[in-house]
């Protein structure tokens, strides 16, 4: 297993444009959630009418327990980054015909996949890590105080955001599995949600209980929308079984799916 | 001796095309065999099968005897149609990879680079490799595991007369190592210079197979030139020709079966002639491989 991982890895760590996106994410990542409570500060600061309607110490985006579900729904919204990344990895392999080659040298066309996997589990890690990293610090320096085991509520969002960022990596996969032209695979990923959202509206006069069971749906509902909270709102504020249950089985779909077309394919 | 490869009834269709057609082959240990025949014929396509990219439509393929799998590919070098190569990587990552890939050791790469003389363009980038370059570094890459058997396709294709003989020198060298090696070409002579045995494939048939030597064999034909007026009398008394003819300034004795240049030699010196010019025309495998194509299409009209 690890190594197939350090194959994969060996064909990325000298590709500039790897370092490139996955840079530019995990910046993102850092100093968007790490800027947030300034950012905040700074608007107060400037417009002081905001200031005065919303008296921003008093929400408590970066106190614990909230910033746990805070933070992983807004990195959630990254993803798409490594996503991108995922895709141009996979069809590179088919636009320089390296997996022919790879296939050729000894790899089965299962190991080639798996390698693959093995990157987007690893991404996906080091996403959920740095995300409870950064929800570590930024919660103890704005939170008023310290109050566990209460403000550990919602830690299970990490194993959620982990599956989240997963389930869209091997939904990029399988794309470019299928698709095998960079291009028009970031095309139709960029769209995919607004594809899914056509056919969910159509669908959702009829059979309005279908809807938690599409595909990127499904990713969505994993962490739900938190700042509604702060509106007054009733949010899901913690993990439902059943939308895990249902992003794992499309998370096996997505690679099952590549796997099918890598196994009966001429390469 | 040991079978390396066999196949047994081996098929691909793309669609309608019949691309490979029901192919029986066997390549035994230490044989240099050449897989030869016009673009199109399907050797790629069989190639592509024998190293599981190209999933057979029909028909079955053992290595060393044992069914195909992963594992044996790895005890195989094989550059199909085009060096493969991941650009952006230099020729020293990209054997450090394929060396995962085949898990050979890593103290294999400066032997197959020197071999191949690319020692000290290594660190540069694939991308920036010229055409020779490449294909220099797709043999390498097919050495890396010391393989007991080689797979090339085409190997001088698109190459300057230098890059062809420089890769048909190396090929040489590795076949003196007593390596299997499996070379497709369209180019007769190539598999002629290089080859041990050989199979013609016609349309994804196979229209003939065997020993390269044999080639050649069968009736003779000697050039015969001397200083004498008679020549063509003289030449006719000889109980070993054949036939006769004038070409240019020479003269082409068809020699009987079981006769030779030497006898044909013996015969003038003792008429008291000495030839300028005693040459046994080899035949080549050209008008051989044209022969059996003439025949093919003559015998067994092909099925598609
Ligand atoms: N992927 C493919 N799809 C459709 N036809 C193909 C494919 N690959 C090869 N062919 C066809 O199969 C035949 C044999 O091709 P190939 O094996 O490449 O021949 P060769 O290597 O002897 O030049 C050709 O007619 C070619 O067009
Ligand atoms: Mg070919």
């Amino acid at each position: 297993m690890l190594h197939l991982l350090k194959i994969d890895l060996k064909k990325l760590i000298d590709y500039r444009t790897f370092w490139v996106i996955c840079g530019l994410y995990f910046f993102t990542l850092v100093a968007g959630a790490a800027s947030g409570m300034e950012f905040l500060k700074w608007l107060g600061r400037t417009f002081e009418q905001f200031g005065q309607s919303i008296n921003i110490n008093r929400i408590p985006l970066y106190h614990f327990p909230d910033i746990w579900q805070n933070l992983a729904w807004s990195a959630g919204l990254l993803k798409l980054g490594l996503a991108i990344m995922v895709v141009i990895s996979i069809t590179n392999e088919f636009t320089y015909r390296t997996i022919r080659q790879n296939i050729i040298d000894g790899l089965s066309r299962e190991q080639f996949l798996i390698s693959k996997m093995l990157t987007n589990l690893m991404l996906s890690a080091i996403s959920m890590i740095l995300i409870f990293l950064i929800a570590m610090v930024t919660g103890l320096i704005y939170s008023p105080t310290l109050d566990f085991p209460y403000g550990l509520t919602g830690i299970g969002f990490y194993p959620a955001y982990f599956l989240e960022v997963f389930a869209f990596l091997s939904f990029s996969l399988m794309l470019g599995v299928l698709i095998q032209r960079s291009g028009l695979t970031i095309i139709l990923l960029l769209n995919s949600y607004l594809i899914e959202l056509i056919i969910r509206e159509n669908i959702d006069n009829y059979f309005p209980q279908t809807v938690p069971f599409f595909p990127l749906e499904s990713i969505m509902n994993l962490v739900p929308l938190p700042f509604a909270r702060y509106a007054f709102q009733e949010v899901r504020d913690y993990v439902s079984l059943g939308s895990i249950a249902i992003a794992l089985v499309w998370t096996f779909l997505f690679n099952y799916f590549a796997y099918l077309k890598l196994k009966k394919s001429d390469i | 001796m040991e079978t390396v490869l066999s196949t047994q009834q081996l098929t691909k269709n793309f669609g309608r095309l019949c691309a490979v057609n029901h192919l029986d082959l066997e390549v035994k240990r230490g044989e240099v065999f050449g897989m030869l025949g016009p673009n199109g014929s399907g050797k790629t396509t069989t190639l592509g099968m024998l190293m599981g990219v190209v999933n057979p439509t029909a028909g079955n393929f053992s290595w060393f005897g044992q069914p195909p799998s992963h594992h044996i590919r790895k005890k195989i070098g094989a550059v199909l149609e085009h060096p493969i190569f991941y650009p952006y990587l230099s020729g020293q990552k990209n054997l450090e990879l394929m060396a995962l890939i085949k898990e050979a050791p890593v103290t294999n790469i400066p032997k197959v680079l020197e071999l191949v003389e690319l020692s000290d363009r290594k660190g540069d980038k694939y991308k920036t490799y010229s055409l020779g370059m490449k294909q220099r570094l797709a043999i390498a890459s097919a050495l890396l595991n010391d393989p007991i058997v080689l797979i090339l396709d085409e190997p001088t294709n698109g190459l300057d007369p230098m890059g062809i003989a420089e890769i048909r020198e190396i090929i040489k060298r590795i076949a003196t190592d007593g390596k299997t090696i499996i070379l497709a070409s369209h180019m007769l002579d190539e598999v002629q210079k290089v080859c041990s045995h050989f199979a013609i494939l016609r349309k994804g048939n196979l229209v003939h197979s065997g020993p390269v030597d044999d080639v050649g064999k069968g009736e003779e034909q000697v050039e015969v030139v001397a200083f004498h007026d008679d020549l063509a009398l003289l030449l006719e008394g000889f109980m070993g020709a054949s036939s006769i003819k004038k070409e240019n300034h020479q003269y082409v004795v068809k020699m009987k079966e079981g006769f030779h240049s030497q006898d044909l030699n013996r015969y003038l010196f003792e008429k008291g002639i000495v030839a300028t010019h005693l040459v046994t025309q080899k035949k080549s495998l050209e008008k051989q491989f044209l022969e059996i194509l003439a025949e093919a299409d003559h015998a067994a009209p092909i099925k598609n």
